[in-house]
C-alpha cells in the first residue's frame, strides 16, 4: 500500500477517497493504477492527473474508478478503433435503421431486427457456467435495449482439445472437458429459462485455447419500427430509472479483466468479476421493459454491461445531448455497506437503464411491479454535458462528459513478424483410396456431429424456428448451415441466422483468412434458400500490444471489410476481444461472424439432407489446389500457406444460382463445403437422408485426388436437384455448376477415373455421431 | 358455445415462456385467448382494469417454460402459488367441465398441484405423481413421436385417430412422469382402466422403444395422461410448436398438411362448443 | 442510546433425499463424469438437496413450520424423503 499521503479518507459517513494524483511521482501513479485495479497506461494516467489539475482539484476515488472504465479497451475501443473506422464502419446503405448496443436493420416495410454477437472469454475461463450464462444475458441485453424482442441466440464455442493431457495442463488452467461442459450447461440452463431458442453457433478445437477458451454469444431481435429506440436520452427531465437486479459486489472490475492477460493467478484474483446472472430476473425484464416500450413510455433505454452505471449514464445522457444527476444511494443493493465507487461500477447482471419522461414514470412503476421487478428513479437529465452524483447529500463526482467518454485511441505498431513463422511446404502422400481418411474426418472434434450440444438447447422455444440446426430423416440427424426463423405471424417472410469462423485459416493467412470468414457465413445463408443481409463480428485475437497480433487483427479485419462490402453486407454491430492470451501464448486469431439473411417465403426453404434416390447432384463452384489450413492437412500432417481465396463475383454468382434455384423448387437439398471439403459434405449429406450418393469427380479437372475430395476452396455447394428439373437450374458464367453423380443406395461412393471412397451410410453415421458422446459422456 | 366467444386465459407468471405460441394457437383458430398474469387472478398489485376472474373464461392453459425458474422442483413454486390462493376457484372451475391444459412446465404445474393425475377426486391434497429428471441428467430438445392411446375420454385429443402416431417435439429436463416406486404398476392399470393415458412415445414404427425416442425415461413410456373425466390434460411435448407443418423437424421432406399439433387445440375448441 | 428489540430466530436446515428405489440420474451422471475427469475410487454419488431457512420465533414453532414447507412446497411425497434440523 502506498503511503496514506496519497489516499485522504474524506470526512464522510461513508467510504470517500480523495486520490492526490497531483502530488504522485510516475511510479506512484502506475501504483495507485495497480491498486485500484483500474488498468490504465501511465500515459493515460498522467492525462488524467493533467486533466485535474487544470480543474485545480484532485479526483475522488469515484472518478478516477470511472475513468478507468469508460477507457478500457472492452469500452473505448482504443487499439481497434482505427481499423473498424477503416475497413468497417464506412460499409452502410438505405437498410440500416441503428448502431446502437444492437445494430438495427430493416426486416420489411414494418418491421426491423437487431443483431450483436460479443465475447464473454475471460469470465468464462475463469468460471464456465457463470461467464457463459451471464453472457447470454448481456447480449439478451444489447438486443432488448433497442426495443427489439429477442428471438435468437448464438454461441460459437472455442475450446482446447477435448483429448488433451491433464497431467499437460497448466496450473490454473481448467480441461477443455469441464470448462465445455459448464459453458454448455451455463449457455442452457439461462438461455432455456428465458425461453429464447439458441439456434446457431459452433464448436471449435486447438491447443490454443487451452488456456483462454472463447465464449461468444449472439442475439437476434425483433421489433415493429416505431417500437425501436435510439440508447439515447431524450433531452432534460427525463427521468433515469433503474430496472431489475440489484447492484452488489459481483462483477466489480470485468472491463478491466477482460482486457488483460488471463494468468495463472486469475482464479484467485478475478472471481469478483465474474457475475451471476439470474434467468428468472431477467425474464420478466424483458416483459416489462418491452410493455412499457410498446405502451409508448420509454424515451430511450440502455443495457448495464461493461463498467455498469459508470458507463451506462453517461453514454445515454451524451447520445442525448445532455448530462445528467445521480443519487447513487438510491440505488437498490445485495448487500450493505458497498462505497459509492463500488455501486458505480459494479456489473451485477439483470439491470437496464430507463430514460423516461416525468409524466410516464408512474406507469412504468406499475408495469414492473406487475411482474415483482424493481425500478427505480436514481436520477435526472440535465442540459449541461456533464455527470454529477450524489451519495448521502455528498457530491462525490463532477466531470465533463466530453473528457469522461473521450477514451484515447491509439495507433499502436502493427507489422508481421519478420521470418521464422514461414513454415515448410508439406504435401501428404497420394493414396489409392480415401476410406480411412472420410472417417477421419467425420469423427474429427472440430467436424463431427455437435448433438451432444445442441440436443441440450432448446431451439424451438416461440415456435417460430422453421429451419433447425439438425436436419434429416427422423433418428438420422445431420448438421444444417443456416437456421431459418419466421418473425412475424401475418407473415412469411423468414430471417436465416448462420455463423462461421475459421481460425485455422486466419491464422494461415489472416486476410485470406478474414474473407474466408465471410464467404463460409454468406454460403450458409444461401445454403437454406435466404439472401445475405447484414452481419456482425466478434474479433477475439490476442494482445495488442504485440505488433504480430495487432497485425493478424488488421489483415483479418481489412478481409473481412473487403468481401462485405463487396457485397454491399453492412456490420451494424460488433465487438473485439484483445488479450486472448496464456501462458503459452495467443489464441488462434478468431474473428466470428454472424450473418442474416433474408428469405421471402420460409415454405420454400430447403435442408441439407438428402432427400429422394435418382435425383442428380451438382457442384456449384470452382475447386482448386489450396489446401492451406484444410482439416485435411490438419489431420494428415499436412501444411500449405495457401489458403483459399475469395473471388466475390463467384461468390455472388454461386450465391444467385443457389437462392434462384432454391426459390424456383429445383434444389431440394443443399449443403455449402467447407471442413473436410467435398467428401465431408456429401457424408454429412447421406447421414442425415440415410441414403447413399454416387460421384464422379472427373469433372472438377486436372487435380489430385485429395484436393477434389478435401479441398476446401470457397463459394463452392453441394445440391441435389429435383429429378426432370435440371434445366430449371439457374446459370451464371461467373461460376461453375457440374454435374456430379446422383443420390441412391446405401452408400457413399465417390470416383475420379478410380474408386476413391466406398463406405456404408450407416459406417459414416457412426463415425460422425459418436464423438463427443464418447469424449464427454 | 361458439368457438368465437370462447375465452381462453393462458396463465403466466415470471419465467413462462411459451404463453405466445400457446396464445397463437387458439388465436389462429377463432378463439378469444387472452395472457393473464397469476396476479391478475389473485387481484395483487393491479388495478381494476387489470383484474380478472377465472370464472369468466372458458379453457385455462398453463404454458410451457421454467415458471420461477424451476427452483425447488419444476413447476412446483407456480403450483404452490395457485394452491395457496385459487384452490377454490380451480376446484370450480374444473367440476363444471372446463377444459384445463397444461404443456410441459404447465404439465408439471398440474401433477404438483394434485389436479393430475386425479384418479379420485378433482384435486388431490397431496402430489400423486412427479415428473421427475430425465434419465440422462439433462436438459433434452428432440422431436418425438406420440401414439394416442387414449380410448376417447380425453377432451383434447377428439380429432386425432386412434394409434395415430404425431410428431410433437419435446423440450425439458424433468419429464420421467413417475408415481410411488412400490404402486407404479397398480396405478399404471388404474390409470388405463380409467382411460387416463393419452400419449405414449414410440419410434416410428409405432413401437415402445427406448431413449431417445423416449426422451426422459418416462414410466411405461407415458406422454401425457388426463383426469377421469378428460378435461384436465397434461402433457410433456409441446404441440403449440407444430401448429404449422413448416415448424416440423423434418418437415423439408414431407411439406404437406397442417402441423400434428394443431389436432390439440382443434379437439378441446370442438369439446368447447359443443359442451359448454 | 436506543432501546434494543431482541427477535428470536432461529435457522432450520432441511434436507431433501431422494427416496430408495428412486432413480438419481444427477448422482449417476455426476458419477460419469467424475471418472471421465480421471478421478478413481468413486464408488457413488448421491444428489440431496439442501434448504437453510431462517425464521423468526422459537425452535419449535419453526420446526412445525418449516415442516409445513416441506409438505406444500420444498418436498414431492412420490419421490422425496425430507429431514429437518433446527441449528
Amino acid at each position: 500500500m502506498l503511503s496514506s499521503r496519497l489516499y485522504v479518507p474524506q470526512d464522510t459517513p461513508f467510504e470517500l477517497t480523495e486520490i492526490r494524483l497531483s502530488e504522485a511521482s510516475d511510479d506512484e501513479l502506475m501504483e495507485i493504477n495497480r491498486e485500484s485495479g483500474t488498468g490504465l497506461s501511465l500515459d493515460e494516467m498522467k492525462r488524467v492527473r493533467d486533466h485535474f489539475d487544470g480543474m485545480g482539484r484532485n479526483p475522488t476515488d469515484v472518478e478516477l474508478q470511472s475513468i478507468g472504465q469508460a477507457w478500457s479497451e472492452h469500452c473505448c475501443y482504443k487499439s481497434s478503433k482505427m481499423f473498424l473506422k477503416e475497413y468497417i464502419f464506412g460499409i452502410d446503405n438505405r437498410q440500416v435503421i441503428d448502431r446502437g448496443d444492437a445494430g438495427v436493420m430493416e426486416f420489411d416495410r414494418d418491421h426491423a431486427y437487431a443483431l450483436r454477437i460479443e465475447s464473454h472469454n475471460h469470465p468464462s475461463a475463469v468460471e464456465p457456467y457463470g461467464g457463459a450464462a451471464t453472457g447470454i444475458g448481456g447480449i439478451i441485453r444489447d438486443v432488448l435495449c433497442m426495443g427489439a424482442q429477442p428471438i435468437a441466440l448464438v454461441d460459437p464455442l472455442f475450446f482446447g482439445p477435448l483429448n488433451y493431457p491433464f497431467k499437460k495442463l497448466p496450473d490454473g488452467v481448467k480441461h477443455p472437458k469441464y470448462l465445455l461442459g459448464g459453458v454448455v450447461a451455463g449457455i442452457r440452463d439461462y438461455g432455456n429459462r428465458v425461453g429464447i431458442p439458441t439456434v446457431s453457433g459452433g464448436l471449435w478445437f486447438d491447443e490454443s485455447y487451452t488456456g483462454n477458451c472463447l465464449v461468444n454469444v449472439g442475439c437476434v431481435g425483433i421489433a415493429e419500427k416505431r417500437n425501436i429506440r435510439r440508447n439515447a436520452v431524450r433531452g432534460p427531465g427525463d427521468v433515469l430509472i433503474l430496472v431489475g437486479g440489484r447492484t452488489g459486489r459481483d462483477g466489480i472490475h470485468g472491463v478491466t479483466f477482460a482486457s488483460a492477460v488471463l494468468t495463472q493467478d486469475s482464479e484467485m484474483e478475478s472471481r469478483g468479476a465474474v457475475q451471476l446472472g439470474d434467468p428468472i430476473m431477467k425474464e420478466p425484464v424483458m416483459h416489462a421493459v418491452l410493455e412499457a416500450n410498446e405502451k409508448g413510455l420509454v424515451n430511450g433505454m440502455k443495457d448495464l454491461g461493461g463498467g455498469g452505471l459508470s458507463c451506462v449514464v453517461g453514454e445515454i445522457a451524451l447520445a442525448g445531448g445532455c448530462g445528467a444527476e445521480v443519487d447513487i444511494g438510491k440505488v437498490p443493493l445485495k448487500e450493505e455497506g458497498l462505497a459509492p465507487w463500488e455501486i458505480w461500477v459494479s456489473e451485477s447482471q439483470e439491470r437496464m437503464m430507463l430514460s423516461v419522461s416525468p409524466r410516464n414514470a408512474e406507469r412504468v412503476f406499475h408495469i414492473f411491479k406487475l411482474w415483482d421487478v424493481p425500478a427505480t428513479p436514481i436520477g435526472k437529465i440535465i442540459r449541461e454535458k456533464r455527470v454529477r452524483l450524489y451519495y448521502d447529500g455528498t457530491k462525490v463526482f463532477d466531470l465533463e462528459l466530453d473528457f469522461l467518454t473521450a477514451g484515447p485511441e491509439y495507433c499502436r505498431p502493427c507489422n508481421a513478424s519478420a521470418g521464422g513463422r514461414r513454415r515448410k511446404e508439406k504435401i501428404p502422400k497420394a493414396k489409392t483410396r480415401y476410406d480411412k481418411d472420410l472417417l477421419k474426418l467425420l469423427s474429427d472434434q472440430n467436424i463431427c456431429s455437435r448433438d451432444w450440444v445442441i440436443r441440450q438447447y432448446d431451439h424451438e422455444v416461440r415456435a417460430n424456428t422453421v429451419i433447425k440446426p439438425l436436419h434429416g430423416k427422423m433418428g438420422h440427424w445431420t448438421h444444417g448451415d443456416a437456421a431459418v426463423l419466421k418473425p412475424v405471424e401475418e407473415s412469411f417472410r423468414g430471417l436465416a441466422i448462420a455463423t462461421s469462423s475459421n481460425p485455422f485459416a486466419v491464422a494461415g493467412d489472416p486476410y485470406r483468412g478474414g474473407k474466408t470468414c465471410v464467404d463460409e457465413v454468406c454460403r450458409n445463408i444461401a445454403a437454406v434458400g435466404a439472401r445475405p443481409h447484414s452481419l456482425t463480428d466478434c474479433l477475439n485475437f490476442g494482445n495488442p500490444e504485440i505488433p504480430d497480433r495487432l497485425w493478424q487483427f488488421r489483415e483479418a479485419v481489412r478481409g473481412i471489410g473487403e468481401v462485405a462490402d463487396d457485397l454491399d453486407l453492412p456490420i451494424p454491430s460488433g465487438n473485439v476481444s484483445f488479450y486472448n492470451e496464456s501462458p503459452k501464448g495467443s489464441v488462434l486469431p478468431t474473428p466470428v461472424i454472424l450473418g442474416c439473411g433474408i428469405v421471402r417465403d420460409v415454405r420454400k426453404c430447403v435442408t441439407s439432407d438428402f432427400k429422394k434416390e435418382g435425383n442428380p447432384i451438382f457442384l456449384v463452384g470452382e475447386t482448386g489446389q489450396e489446401m492451406g489450413a484444410s482439416a485435411y492437412h490438419r489431420s494428415a500432417g499436412g501444411h500449405s500457406s495457401k489458403v483459399p481465396d475469395v473471388k466475390t463475383t463467384a461468390l455472388r454468382a454461386g450465391m444467385d444460382v443457389i437462392t434462384k434455384g432454391i426459390e424456383r423448387g429445383v434444389i431440394v437439398a443443399c449443403h455449402d463445403i467447407s471442413d473436410g471439403g467435398l467428401a465431408v459434405a456429401s457424408a454429412e449429406m447421406c447421414i442425415g437422408g440415410d441414403v447413399g450418393a454416387n460421384l464422379n469427380l472427373e469433372k472438377l479437372g486436372r487435380l489430385r485426388s485429395d484436393v477434389k475430395l478435401f479441398s476446401e476452396s470457397n463459394s463452392r455447394w453441394l445440391i441435389e436437384v429435383r429429378k426432370g428439373k435440371e434445366k430449371h437450374l439457374p446459370k451464371d458464367r461467373r461460376t461453375k455448376v457440374v454435374k456430379l453423380g446422383r443420390v441412391g443406395d446405401s452408400s457413399l461412393v465417390i470416383g475420379s477415373s478410380r474408386k476413391l471412397v466406398d463406405l456404408e451410410v450407416e459406417k459414416l453415421a457412426k463415425s460422425f455421431g459418436s464423438t463427443l458422446w464418447r469424449m464427454i459422456g | 358455445m361458439k368457438v368465437s366467444d370462447a375465452r381462453v386465459c393462458v396463465l403466466r407468471i415470471e419465467g413462462t415462456n411459451c404463453e405466445e405460441e400457446s396464445y397463437l394457437s387458439f388465436k389462429r383458430l377463432g378463439a378469444k385467448p387472452e395472457k393473464v398474469h397469476l396476479k391478475q387472478l389473485t387481484g395483487t398489485d393491479v388495478t381494476s382494469d387489470e383484474k380478472r376472474s377465472l370464472a369468466d373464461y372458458q379453457v385455462l392453459v398453463l404454458p410451457g417454460g421454467f415458471s420461477s425458474g424451476d427452483y425447488v422442483r419444476a413447476g412446483a413454486i407456480f403450483a404452490a402459488r395457485i394452491k395457496s390462493r385459487l384452490s377454490r376457484d380451480l376446484e370450480e372451475f374444473v367440476r363444471a367441465g372446463k377444459p384445463v391444459l397444461g404443456i410441459c412446465n404447465g404439465f408439471q404445474i398440474l401433477v404438483e398441484t394434485g389436479l393430475l393425475p386425479a384418479m379420485s377426486g378433482i384435486m388431490t391434497e397431496v402430489p400423486e405423481a412427479v415428473l421427475s429428471t430425465n434419465d440422462s441428467a439433462r436438459f433434452e430438445c428432440r422431436p418425438t413421436l406420440l401414439k394416442k392411446v387414449n380410448r376417447g375420454s380425453c377432451a383434447f385429443t377428439t380429432k386425432i385417430p386412434s394409434n395415430k402416431i404425431s410428431a410433437i417435439p419435446s423440450a425439458h429436463a424433468e419429464g420421467k412422469l413417475t408415481f410411488p416406486v412400490d404402486r407404479s404398476k397398480k396405478i399404471v392399470k388404474e390409470l388405463d382402466d380409467n382411460d387416463q393415458l393419452v400419449f405414449k412415445y414410440v419410434n416410428p414404427e409405432g413401437e415402445l422403444a427406448g431413449y431417445p425416442w423416449c426422451p426422459n425415461g418416462s414410466t411405461e413410456n407415458i406422454a401425457g395422461i388426463c383426469n377421469r373425466e378428460g378435461n384436465v390434460f397434461g402433457l410433456m411435448p409441446h404441440p403449440e410448436r407444430v401448429f404449422f407443418r413448416y415448424t416440423h423437424p423434418d418437415w423439408t421432406r414431407n411439406p404437406d398438411g397442417a402441423g400434428d399439433g394443431r389436432a390439440v387445440f382443434e379437439s378441446v375448441l370442438g369439446y368447447v362448443s359443443k359442451k359448454l | 442510546m436506543q432501546s434494543q428489540v431482541t427477535i428470536k430466530m432461529a435457522v432450520a436446515e432441511v434436507r431433501v433425499t431422494l427416496k430408495k428405489g428412486v432413480a438419481d440420474p444427477e448422482g449417476k451422471n455426476t458419477l460419469k463424469a467424475l471418472e471421465l475427469l480421471g478421478f478413481e475410487g468413486v464408488r457413488d454419488v448421491r444428489s440431496v438437496k439442501v434448504f437453510e431457512i431462517e425464521t423468526e420465533g422459537e425452535a419449535g414453532e419453526t420446526k412445525r413450520s418449516v415442516e409445513e414447507m416441506c409438505r406444500k412446497l420444498l418436498a414431492n411425497p412420490v419421490i422425496h424423503n425430507y429431514s429437518i434440523r433446527i441449528k
